[in-house]
This record gives structure tokens, sequence and C-alpha cells, in this order.
């Protein structure tokens, strides 16, 4: 008996508790993605782009055939086995080379498919005028739009054109007084030998350290793009800290400053402002040769960055981010315009390990009053989740639940800023929110850090990115809707390891029988499927003090 | 020594055979023998075999030996024997008839020496003796004193044996007399023969004339000649039928065309006779014997992996014909006019197996073949499963697949064709007409044979294969043969007959007609069913292998079918949940459920899915009841209602014109029946229906599958065989015909049938008689006569074996036996008399 399962569907399920198990993950992990990881069956999804990774990778079908009916416990389909050997081989047979003459050519040893790809429709305008039989010549700034393109209709192109270096930049770790982790130097060395891609790693596992190392081992120019004006000071922070940069190396370009030196910190709000339909600060990234551009939360990257990136192919490119889902679907536009995915662990793995804080998830069902469950009843549509999300009901909930961890610091995170202020005003708690000014968001978040606050109200602006080593317990009362990926960064805020080792709590007040809860069901989703198993406990224990 | 054993055939009398009369083999003294006294002297075991090689012979079984004869050397008999000869076998039969023609002046038929020397064999060696003993077998070639002769319609089927063109005798006969004349006048002036073409031909024949005369031509006309040798036998030269002497000759042409080494065979071809070119050729007939087909090449990987890849697909296959057969359950699809599917009703077998079309396809005419898909009666009536398919679905995997393959193996049907457009431009759909290819079977069985054929766990390459295909069946080659190889490999794979590319090691027995050994192997392959399955927070359950039948029906009540596979991923949602309450299940049956058969801890997450989904289901339900009573006319509500005797029915009047009954539908309305009133049951709509709808299911195909059609089984083609016997006999027995009065009073004639009928029966006679039956044929028997009266005789049939009532006036003519009285038991075997 053996401990993977081949679905139909290309799915592979393997049993976590078999002793086979590790063995068979560093098997199949070079061409499935993991795609769940709850308790005892983990699935992994064979997907073409995971193959054609594989094949750039160096492995070839047979390898992944051989994993398949080694470890499989039944026999494997051989329609499956005969799909993934067709997949496979549809790699390579187009190859994006430089040229001498022409630049950049797309060149194929198998005219059919060249002349399939040259008169395909999705492909219009984007390649040249034809050399010879066998290439095509392609406009550099079109690498990305092909590239793209040419996964869609299925005929991934090799690309062998290779990156430029860029303006070569001495960057060292400065490792004193703390250490690479080994998982963080192998997903840093990983992408640095695949030249571009993403890395998954759980919120509070240290993202900022692997885009340090890899920039260290790219030793360019680099350009990082964050989330906002306070990550662009966490990462200022955390680079002064852990490399050999100075003050002078680092610039940050944001809405109130505008520097740019070898290193730059930019947000996306300000690469993607646009002044009468232009983009104004396009020229930041023209303004240095850089040989790296590091994509923080990258599940954020906004669309138009998406575009710029696409222009951006002949230079590397590192994705970082906790929560590779994006309720829009682009989770593969991600993967074609940065790179593959080139490190990935579970975040029970990560936990196990204690790289992260163990975490307890705890679902609050509140009912709402009788009153409130006939104006909810008659709401329209459109209003309703806003009405049962922030239910008087939750108030007395969250402060119980306060109360309760009044030795610990608490974060109560919300999307309505009535009811986020209606709460700090009931706990007499500061409220972060979208108008709270940066500098006065930073005195705050400092504060809180250095345990003169113990309980913060925030907005989801501290969704990402706000680094809060102590904050032990996170209290949500109501967020986006049904966003998966926001539920995993909000716990994400308590997962760093705290310094007595206790474990994180994450508390989702919900109001019963309502829309809250059906969106709190596909919120929880992602962490389920991480292995984080939700409690559900009643509002009425916690209200009457019991242990929960 | 070793001493073939078709030499025994050969052997023109045999020590054994009674002097007195012709061994087997001959005709009877005097005459020469021919093919149909050859046939007459097989044994029955002998004409046993050739009716179940070549079965297109004994349908219908033939009156006597020579109506089979007639029937093996029809034109189209021997066309259809000659598709299924290998290269090999066919250079062989190219051999004899290249060697054995009867217009050649040498005597006639080849000797076997000269055709073992003529394939660069000697006789012995192997495999020549086993083709010739098939060639024999089938009836293609025969013995002839010794020597082998082909059937005679060989010689226009293979117009150009071995590429050699017709003898010189019959190019001669073709030209004008007065130029064979002048040939015959100018190379043999002095000939003993009394025609000028017998003159030229035997000259012809004789190898040292023929050397002669080559001698005498230029280098020029030598190499004109070797271009020629190895044919084509022809060449095309202006004015063919000019007049040249060896005097006159001025080019090469006419070197040769003045010594009779090439002969004109229209106005401008020029042929190079068949004893010429066998003499260049100086002994064998062809430059490249292949004796062994072409290796098959291709990837080889361990039989292991193969065999598991194809159990895989196997076990997805059985798999998708559950799905699709219970999804027609439920909701069936519709039967076109033409009696075929619509495509609409593929795509949605295909969504409902998660596969793609042509595969949908191929296991819907599968399922259809193998007789668990029917239809019903009603005119546009719909596809179902049948009653086969429950009893198939009790069946273990390995034997239910078996059925599958067997079914596909046989079938006559070709699935991929289905959506492709006849000659008329209609559209060809699944399951209906115009899927029929009655090669198909053979090109399936052609393709397992030849991958049985390689070494275990290899997969040649298409080309490989069809090289091998070309040499096993040369004269079957053509587009539509090449398409229904290329269907059938791809059919194979789709099956789990084959696994990468390569036979599976199942097939193998099953290729043996031995199904138990295939099934045994295949069970080892084959998961067996699980009752667990493993339940986790993500709100999923893993069945990690096929679930017994109870468990996996109740799972996919419960929880949504996310993936299949080796295992089985189940969802539980909101939905899910609901679905099972609304089939009747209580929220402690579906926890009791998940708490028995789950491995792990039931997350409590789901405890309370099941716990909300459980307590919002009871909301809004309004009553118990289960069947409803409308009418338009409120009186008689009233009255319903108010009946005494309609209390047990629990009648709830719910509006003026509803009623709504607690019992049950068939109860309701049989009650009120019984009552005096007639209600009309009505359909599903707007009914509170607890249960699952009900499964339907077809009445079995009115006859199940056809088997092929051939005469199976030995038992079968000895039963022809005796027919054939029997009817020999009638007709070829020697009798004495007793003469009868033709012109004597009225009834004479018969009273003196009746007394040689009735003298019969006193000794115990057989006699032939000549008849006329029912339908107004002539026919002959030998009849045992036990009884005469009232103008019938009732006598024991040997020709049919049966006892049958003869009317006296219908008998045309008897006559006696050529036996010396008493009936006498025929041998087992050997020659008829």
């Amino acid at each position: 008996m053996s401990c993977l399962i081949v679905q139909s569907d290309k799915t592979l399920l393997l049993e976590v508790g078999h002793e086979l198990a590790g063995e068979c993950r560093r098997a199949i992990a070079p061409f499935a993605e993991l795609e769940r990881a709850p308790e005892h069956v983990h699935t992994y999804r064979v997907t073409p782009l995971a193959l054609w990774n594989a094949r750039a990778a160096g492995h070839d079908a047979e390898q992944v055939v051989d994993a398949l009916l080694r470890f499989s416990r039944f026999p494997v389909p051989h329609s499956l086995l005969v799909d993934i050997a067709e997949t496979m081989d549809r790699y390579g047979r187009l190859r994006l080379v430089g040229d001498p003459a022409h630049g950049l050519v797309l060149e194929s040893s198998d005219r059919a498919v060249l002349e399939e790809v040259v008169r395909a429709r999705k492909l219009k305008g984007m390649l040249g005028e034809r050399i010879g039989d066998d290439a095509v010549a392609v406009h550099p700034s079109r690498r990305g739009d092909l590239k793209q393109a040419l996964l869609k209709i299925g005929w991934p192109a090799e690309d062998l054109a290779g990156y430029v270096d860029g303006e070569a930049h001495p960057i060292a770790l400065d490792q004193d007084g703390w250490e690479l982790r080994p998982y963080q130097k192998e997903a840093a060395e990983s992408f640095h030998a695949g030249g571009s891609g993403v890395v998954v790693l759980p919120c509070g596992a240290g993202k900022t350290v692997v885009g340090a190392a890899a920039m260290a081992l790219a030793g360019a120019t680099t350009l990082i793009l964050v989330t906002n004006t306070v990550s662009v000071h966490q990462w200022r922070t955390e680079l002064l800290r852990r490399t050999t940069l100075t003050e002078d190396e680092i610039g940050e370009y944001s809405g109130s400053r505008k520097e740019i030196r070898p290193v730059t910190i930019a947000t996306y709000q300000v690469m993607a402002a646009r002044r009468k339909g232009v983009y104004t600060h396009l020229e930041l990234f023209e303004a240095r040769d850089w040989g790296l551009v590091v994509y923080d939360e990258v599940h954020l990257l906004p669309a138009p960055i998406f575009r710029m990136t696409a222009d951006l192919q002949a230079r590397r490119r590192l994705g970082l981010t906790a929560t590779l889902v994006r309720e829009d679907g682009r989770e593969g536009d991600v993967f074609s315009l940065i790179g593959p995915k080139r490190y990935d662990a579970p975040w029970k793995d990560m936990e196990n390990q204690g790289w992260i804080a163990p975490a307890d998830c705890v679902e609050v069902r509140v009912d709402l009053s009788e009153s409130e469950r006939l104006a909810y009843a008659t709401a329209e549509p459109e209003d309703r989740y806003r009405f049962c999300a922030s239910s008087e009901a939750k108030t007395a909930v969250v402060r119980a639940l306060v109360e309760r961890h009044a030795g610990d610091q608490v974060l109560v995170i919300g999307s309505y800023i009535d009811q986020l202020d209606e709460l700090g005003a009931s706990l007499d708690a500061p409220v972060i929110k979208g108008e709270t000014r940066n500098k006065e968001r930073e005195r705050l978040f400092d504060a809180f850090r250095a345990g003169e606050l113990r309980t913060l109200v925030v907005s989801k602006v501290a969704n990402f990115s706000i680094d809060l080593p102590e904050a032990g317990v996170a209290v949500q009362v109501s967020g986006s809707f049904g966003s998966r990926q926001e539920e995993a960064q909000r716990l994400g805020r308590v997962l760093r390891p705290k310094s007595d080792g206790r474990a994180a709590r994450f508390y989702a007040v919900v109001a019963r029988d309502t829309v809250d809860q059906d969106y709190a069901a596909h919120r929880q989703r992602f962490l389920a499927e991480q292995g984080y198993a939700y409690r559900i406990i009643d509002a009425a224990d916690v209200l009457a003090g019991e242990e929960i | 020594m070793y001493r073939p054993r078709y030499r025994l055939a050969w052997s023109p009398m045999t020590d054994n055979a009674p002097p007195d009369r012709p061994g087997p083999g001959t005709a009877p003294a005097g005459r020469p023998p021919t093919f149909t006294s050859w046939l007459r002297g097989r044994s029955d075991g002998e004409l046993a075999a050739l009716l179940s090689a070549r079965p297109d012979l004994a349908r219908p079984v033939p009156a006597d030996i020579g109506a089979l004869a007639a029937r093996a050397t029809a034109r189209n008999a021997v066309l259809r024997a000659l598709e299924h000869l290998d290269s090999y076998s066919l250079q062989v039969l190219e051999a004899v008839v290249a060697l054995g023609d009867d217009r050649l002046p040498a005597p006639v038929g080849a000797e076997p020496e000269a055709l073992a020397a003529a394939l660069r064999q000697d006789p012995g060696e192997a495999p020549l003796p086993r083709v010739l003993e098939e060639l024999l077998g089938l009836a293609l070639v025969w013995t002839d004193r010794g020597r082998l002769r082909p059937v005679q319609v060989l010689r226009e089927l293979l117009p150009e044996p071995a590429r050699l063109g017709p003898p010189a005798r019959v190019l001669l006969a073709a030209m004008p007399h007065g130029a064979v004349r002048r040939l015959a006048d100018d190379l043999s002036p002095d000939t003993a023969e009394a025609s000028p073409v017998e003159a030229v031909a035997v000259l012809l024949a004789d190898p040292c004339r023929v050397s002669e005369l080559l001698g005498q031509t230029g280098p020029q006309a030598r190499r004109l000649l070797e271009g020629m040798v190895w044919g084509p036998p022809r060449g095309t030269v202006s004015d063919a039928r000019r007049e040249v002497t060896t005097a006159t000759a001025a080019s090469p042409v006419e070197e040769l065309l003045s010594r009779a080494l090439l002969l004109p065979s229209g106005d401008d071809t020029l042929t190079l006779p068949r004893e010429v070119a066998l003499h260049l050729r100086g002994g064998p007939l062809f430059r490249e014997v292949r004796t062994a087909p072409p290796p098959l090449e291709g990837t080889v990987r361990p039989e292991e992996a193969v065999t598991r890849a194809a159990a895989g697909q196997a076990f997805t296959v059985l798999r998708a014909v559950e799905e699709l057969l219970e999804e027609w359950s439920r909701e069936p699809a519709a039967v076109l006019r033409n009696g075929g599917l619509g495509v609409r009703d593929l795509r949605r077998a295909a969504r409902a197996m998660d596969t793609d079309e042509d595969t949908a396809a191929l296991i819907v005419e599968t399922a259809s073949a193998a007789g668990l898909l029917g239809t019903d009666d009603r005119v546009g009536g719909e596809w179902l499963p049948t009653r086969a398919y429950d009893l198939w679905r009790e069946d273990p995997p390995e034997r239910r697949w078996l059925r599958l393959a067997s079914a596909w193996l046989e079938s006559g049907r070709v699935a991929s064709l289905g959506g492709s457009r006849d000659a008329g431009g209609r559209v060809r759909n699944l399951l209906g007409p115009g899927l029929e290819r009655p090669a198909a079977p053979q090109a399936r069985r052609d393709v397992l044979r030849a991958l049985a054929a390689a070494e275990p766990g290899t997969a040649p390459r298409p080309e490989s294969l069809s090289e091998y295909l070309a040499w096993c069946r040369p004269r079957r080659q053509s587009p539509v043969r090449a398409e229904l190889v290329a269907a059938a490999s791809a059919e194979a794979a789709v099956l789990g007959v084959t696994g990468l590319g390569a036979l599976a090691g199942y097939v193998r027995p099953l290729l043996e007609g031995d199904e138990e050994g295939a099934a045994r192997v295949l069970a080892a392959e084959l998961p067996r069913p699980l009752d667990h399955v493993l339940v986790q927070g993500d709100m999923t359950a893993v069945a990690p292998g096929p679930l017994v039948a109870d468990l996996a029906r109740e799972l996919a009540l419960v929880a949504d079918v996310e993936s299949t596979g080796g295992a089985t991923v189940y969802r539980f949602t909101e939905d899910s949940v609901r679905r099972a309450l609304d089939a009747g299940r209580g929220i402690d049956d579906i926890t009791d459920l998940l708490e028995r058969h789950s491995l792990t801890p039931l997350p409590q997450a789901l405890r309370y899915l099941v716990a909300d989904v459980g307590r919002r289901h009871g909301r809004l339900r309004a009553g118990s009841a289960s069947s409803y009573l409308r009418c338009d006319e409120p009186a008689l509500l009233e009255e319903l209602a108010g009946d005494r005797r309609t209390r047990d029915l629990g009648l709830v009047r719910l509006a003026p014109t509803v009623v709504a009954a607690r019992v049950g539908r068939a109860v309701l309305v049989e009650r009120l029946r019984q009552l005096g009133y007639h209600p009309v049951p009505e359909g599903g709509d707007g009914a509170m229906h607890l249960g699952r709808p009900e499964v339907r299911r077809a009445d079995p195909p009115d006859a199940p599958p056809p088997p092929a059609r051939e005469v199976r089984g030995e038992e079968l083609a000895l039963a022809a065989v005796r027919a054939v016997r029997a009817g020999d006999e009638a007709a070829t027995a020697e009798r004495r015909p007793v003469p009868l009065p033709e012109d004597g009073p009225p009834g004479s004639r018969a009273a003196a049938v009746l007394d040689v009928l009735s003298a019969a029966a006193r000794e115990g006679r057989r006699v032939w008689i000549g008849y006329t039956d029912t339908d107004g044929r002539r026919v002959s028997r030998i009849i045992e006569p036990s009884q005469a009266d009232g103008g019938f005789v009732t006598a024991y049939d040997t020709t049919r074996a049966a006892v049958h009532r003869f009317a006296v006036h219908r008998i045309t003519s008897v006559a006696d036996l050529g036996e010396d009285g008493g009936p006498e038991a025929r041998p087992e075997a050997g020659g008829a008399r």
C-alpha cells in the first residue's frame, strides 16, 4: 500500500500519515501544485503549467510517469499518463532566443507548430516578420505578452533569451544576531536558480528576509514594490537590519517622497496612479537598470502593474506571497508574468517546525436580537451583509473576548468604520483606519509593538504587511465578504512566533443564520485547506465566561 | 528422416485402400482426379476444419461435396479466403499458382521439391510444411498424384503470381494464327507438334532451347530482358505486332520478338512469357521470401507497469459506465427517430463521466454492445439501463470489465464513426445505424494478436505495427482497414485492453479464450472495495479506494462528489446535506453514518453544518401530507372529507379545491376506487415526494448482440460435414434404377413404387429415391423404408438423419443401391462411395 492516489481529474491525493509520504511529496512536488493541505489527505494538482515548469526545471515525462506509477496505490489510468506525456511534449517546441541579427526571435524545430502559432488569432500583432521557415522575430517589449498568450494556446515557449544582469550593486546579508532559516535559504536559492518566480510562505514566516537573501544573491540594483507606505518603512527597517545596505542606498518612492536609489521601495498605489489616463510614474521602471524587481504580496498585484510587468520580462522578478488565491481567479497571470512557483511550504509544516506560532481558530456565533432579525430580513440584499456583520450583538461579545485576553495583545479587525469606531469607543482603544495619517499609524503600531498599547482596533489597512510580532489574539468582526485571502492574512497578523512561545488565537465573530455565516464558511476555506480547523462556539458561552 | 505430414496427403494411393475402390484423392478408375474428388477424399476432420476456417462455405450447409467444391472455388469465396492469408502463405500460394498452372506444358501441377526450391527452402524446412498444410486445409491448393495444384479461379485472382507473366501458350493463343505459324516455322521448322502454338510452347518449355535462343541475342537485348525478369513482366513498344524473323531482326526488341523471348500481348505491349522468366530467374521465384513478420519495434516497459496502467484505465471505464447508466436511469437520453443517440445527450453523458466526447461515445457503444443499455418500447423512447445492468453491477469488478471487453471485441460497430457523415450526407448517430463495420472485430483481434506476439510490455510504434499487420494480411490493406486498425488501437487504450501502448497481461488469456485466467490476473490489479473514509476539517471526506456499494450510495447522497479516480473525494455542503435530509435521512442518521465509517474523528464544523441544515430544514415544513386530491368541484371534496369511510386516509382540506392526504398516492387512489370514485393519479410536480425518484429500466434488448456469425466450435463444423457427406452420398451413390411403368394404367406407377419400397422395408434395405418436395424442387434421398401404406412411405431419411413420411405420388424414381443388401456402417472418416 503506497501513499498516493491519482484521480481522474489529475489531482493527486497524498496520505500524509503514511511512512512514504515525505519521499512521495518530494517526488511529486516538481510537477504538482499543492492545492489543499488539511489534516489527513493533501491534494496536489497536476496542471499543464506545473508540468511545463517541471520540464523547464529539467524533468521529463518518463520521470513524472515513473513517480506516479511508483507511489500510486492503485493502477494509474493509462489515458492520464498519455495526457501527461503529451502535455509535457508540448513544451520546448517553441523557443525564445536572442538572435545577434534580429534581437529576440521565436524559433521552432516543429514547423507545423510555428505555423499554427503564427496564424493564432490570440497572438495577433505580437509577432514580427518571419525569419526563414523556422523562426519569427519578436519585439522585446512583447516578450511577456507573447509568453502569456502562448501559454494560453497551449504552446509554452522555452525562454532561452536570458536575463539582463542589471546594474551591479553589492548587497550582502548581515547575519549578526540572527540566521537565515533553512527554508528561507532554500526559497531564495531556488528562486535564483530559476531566474524568476514566486515564493509562497505563510504569514510571519519571514518573506522579507527571503527578499533580502534574493537581493544578496542577485547583487544588483533592486526595485521593490509593496502594498503601502507603512510597509515601505518596514521593508526599509528590515533591510537595514538584515543586510549591509545603508540608509543612503535605500530610496522611498511613495506619495510623499520620490527618491531613486540603488534599492528603491515603491508602493503599488503610486505605480498605478494615473493623471489624465497616463501612468505618471512609469519612468521609475526605466530610471535605473534594475537587476531585480521584487513584488511583495504579489496576490495583490494590480492589473496595470500586470501590464507593466509584461514589459519587464528581461529582468529577474521575485513575487512574494502567503496566499496565492485571488478572488478574481487571476492566479495564472501571476505565474505567467512573474514566473512559476519556485517555493511553497504548507502552513502546518511551518507551524510544526516552530517557524510560525501555532494558532487556534474559533468561530463565535452570535444570535441577532429579535428586532435585528426582522430588520435583517427586510434589508435590501446589498445591505444585508453590512447589517448583520456590524450587528450590535457583536460588540458585547468582542468586549468579553478582549477582557478574557487582558494579558495579551489583541487586535480587533473589521471592515466597517462605524462599527470600528463604536468598538474603539466601547473598548477604549485607538482605531486605525484609512484616514489615519501614516505618522499616526506608525506611532500607534510602535506603541502596540512596545506593549504600551494592549488593544488596537484596525480596519483593512492592517490586513497586510503590518508586522506586529507580539500580537497574540485577533478578533475579526467583519470582512470583505467571502475573501479567503483576507481571512488568511488577518490570521497572519498573529502568526509571528511569540517570545514566550504561546499559541495565537483567532476569533471570527459571526452572526448566526445570516449571510455573515455563509461568507465566513467561504472565507475559512483557504485556512481549512491549510489544516486550520475552526472550532465553533456559541456567543452565550463566551458571555457566560465558560472555558473556550 | 523427417517426413513432412503433408506428404501423406500427396501419396496418390494409400496402401490400405481396397483395390476395387478408388482411394482417396483419386476419382473412380479411369477418370483423372478433380478438385471435387480430392475434396471428397479429405477426412471428416479436415472438412470440419475447412468449414471452421472458411465459415462462409457452410452458410447454408451445402447439399453435397459437389456443391461444397463449387462453393469453395467460387470467386468471392476464394477472395475472402485470400484475405486471411499472411504474406508468406500468399507467397507459397503464388508459387503454387505460378508453377502449377495447367497451361504450362510440363506435367500438370507443381512438384513439392520444385516448389521448395522456388522458395529457396528445403521441402521439410519450417514453416513451409505447415503453410502448405494450411493451404490444403483451406482448399486453395489440392494434390493431384503427388503434385500441387491451385484451384482454377486463382489463375484469375492472382493474374501475375510472383510478378510472372502468363504461360507462353496463353500469349500465343491470343496472337494471329499467321504470326504464330511464322514463329514456329522460323524457330523449330522440324517440330513434331501438330499446331504451331504447341510447337513454340514446347520449345520455350525446354531450358536448353531457351538458353540457346538467349545465346543468340545481343547484350542490349539481354539487358532488356533482365529489366523485366523480376516483374512487371510487360513492356511498351510501338507496333508490338510487327513481323520479324531471326534473319530480319534489326533491334534488340526485334531480336527478342523473333525468338519468342518476348511475345506481343497487345498492339503496343510486349510480355515476357512465364517459361522464359522462370528460366532467367534460375530457380527462386522471389527476390525475398518473407517467412516471418517484421519484428515489432517500440518502447519496451516492464509488463507489470503496463498491466497496472491498463488496469487503472479498466477501473476508470467501469466507473464511467456506472456513472453513465446511473445518470441515464435518473434522466434517460432520448432515442432519435433513426434509433440513435443525439449529440446533446452524448455531451451530457461525457459530462457525467467527466471525460471527452470520443471516450464517452466508445463507452456508450460498449455498454450497449454488452447489453447493459437498451431502449424501452415506447414510441419516442428512451435509452435506459437494462435489467442486465443491475445484475452486472453485482458482479466483481474484473467480471464486469471482462463483459465489456468481450462485447467490444465481438462488436461489429465502430464508435468513432459516430458524428461522421455517410455517403448521403446524413450524420451517423451513435447507437444508430451506419456504424456497423463487419471487419472491425477482425481488425481488433489482429491488433491484439500482434501485440500479444511481441515481447511482453512492448508498445510498438504505429508504423511498426502497421508493417506487422500488413505482413499478416497483405490482401486486406486498404485505407478503411487502416482506419479500423487505428480505431482498434485507440479503443483498446481507452478501455484498458492495452496500457502504455502495450498489451495488458490480463488480456493475453482472454485472447486464448481463457476468461477465468483473465479474471484472475485482473482481479489482482483492481482495488478492493473499502468501508471507511477519512473526514477532514475542510469539509471533505476522502474514500481512499472504491467503496462498498451501500456506503458509496449513502455518501453520494450526503456529500457532493468532487473528484473521482482511485479514490473519491466528497465535499459536504449545505445543499448536499439538505439533499440527504430531503431523501428522508435524519440528522442523526447522517452523523451516525459518518461516525461509523470515518477513520478520523468528525470535525466539529461538520457536525455544526449538519445540525444547522437540519435545524433549518424543518423550519418550513407544512405538514405530513404525501398525496393530494384536486377537484374543480368543491362540493365533491366536501363530500369526500366528510365521508366516514375515508377517515383512515387522513384527508385534510387545504383549499376549496385541494385535499391533502396522509397516505401515499397509490393507497389513496386504490381506496378511493374501492369507494366508487375514479381518481386519476397525477404525476410528480407539486406533490411532496419523499424518497428518491423511481429508478427505471428498459426491457432486455430483443436479441442479445449476436456473436460473430461464424460456424463456431468443432461440434458445429463436424455436424455440417456430416450433413454434406450424407448429401454427397445421396448424390453420388451408385444405383440401379428400378424401371417404373410410365404409361401403364392409372395408379400402376404408384403401385410399382409401393411394391419396391415395401420390399425394401421387409428386407431392411436402403433405396435411393428421386422426390419432388413441397416446393417443387427435385431432390434425391437415400431412405430406409419402414412402412408403406395409404399413399405414404414412412422411412428413415439417411440424408437428413430423420424419419419422414414421403408421398408416393411425389416419388419420381426409385433405385436400388449398389450395396449387398443390408445397411452398412459407414466408416467414420475416409472416402465416400
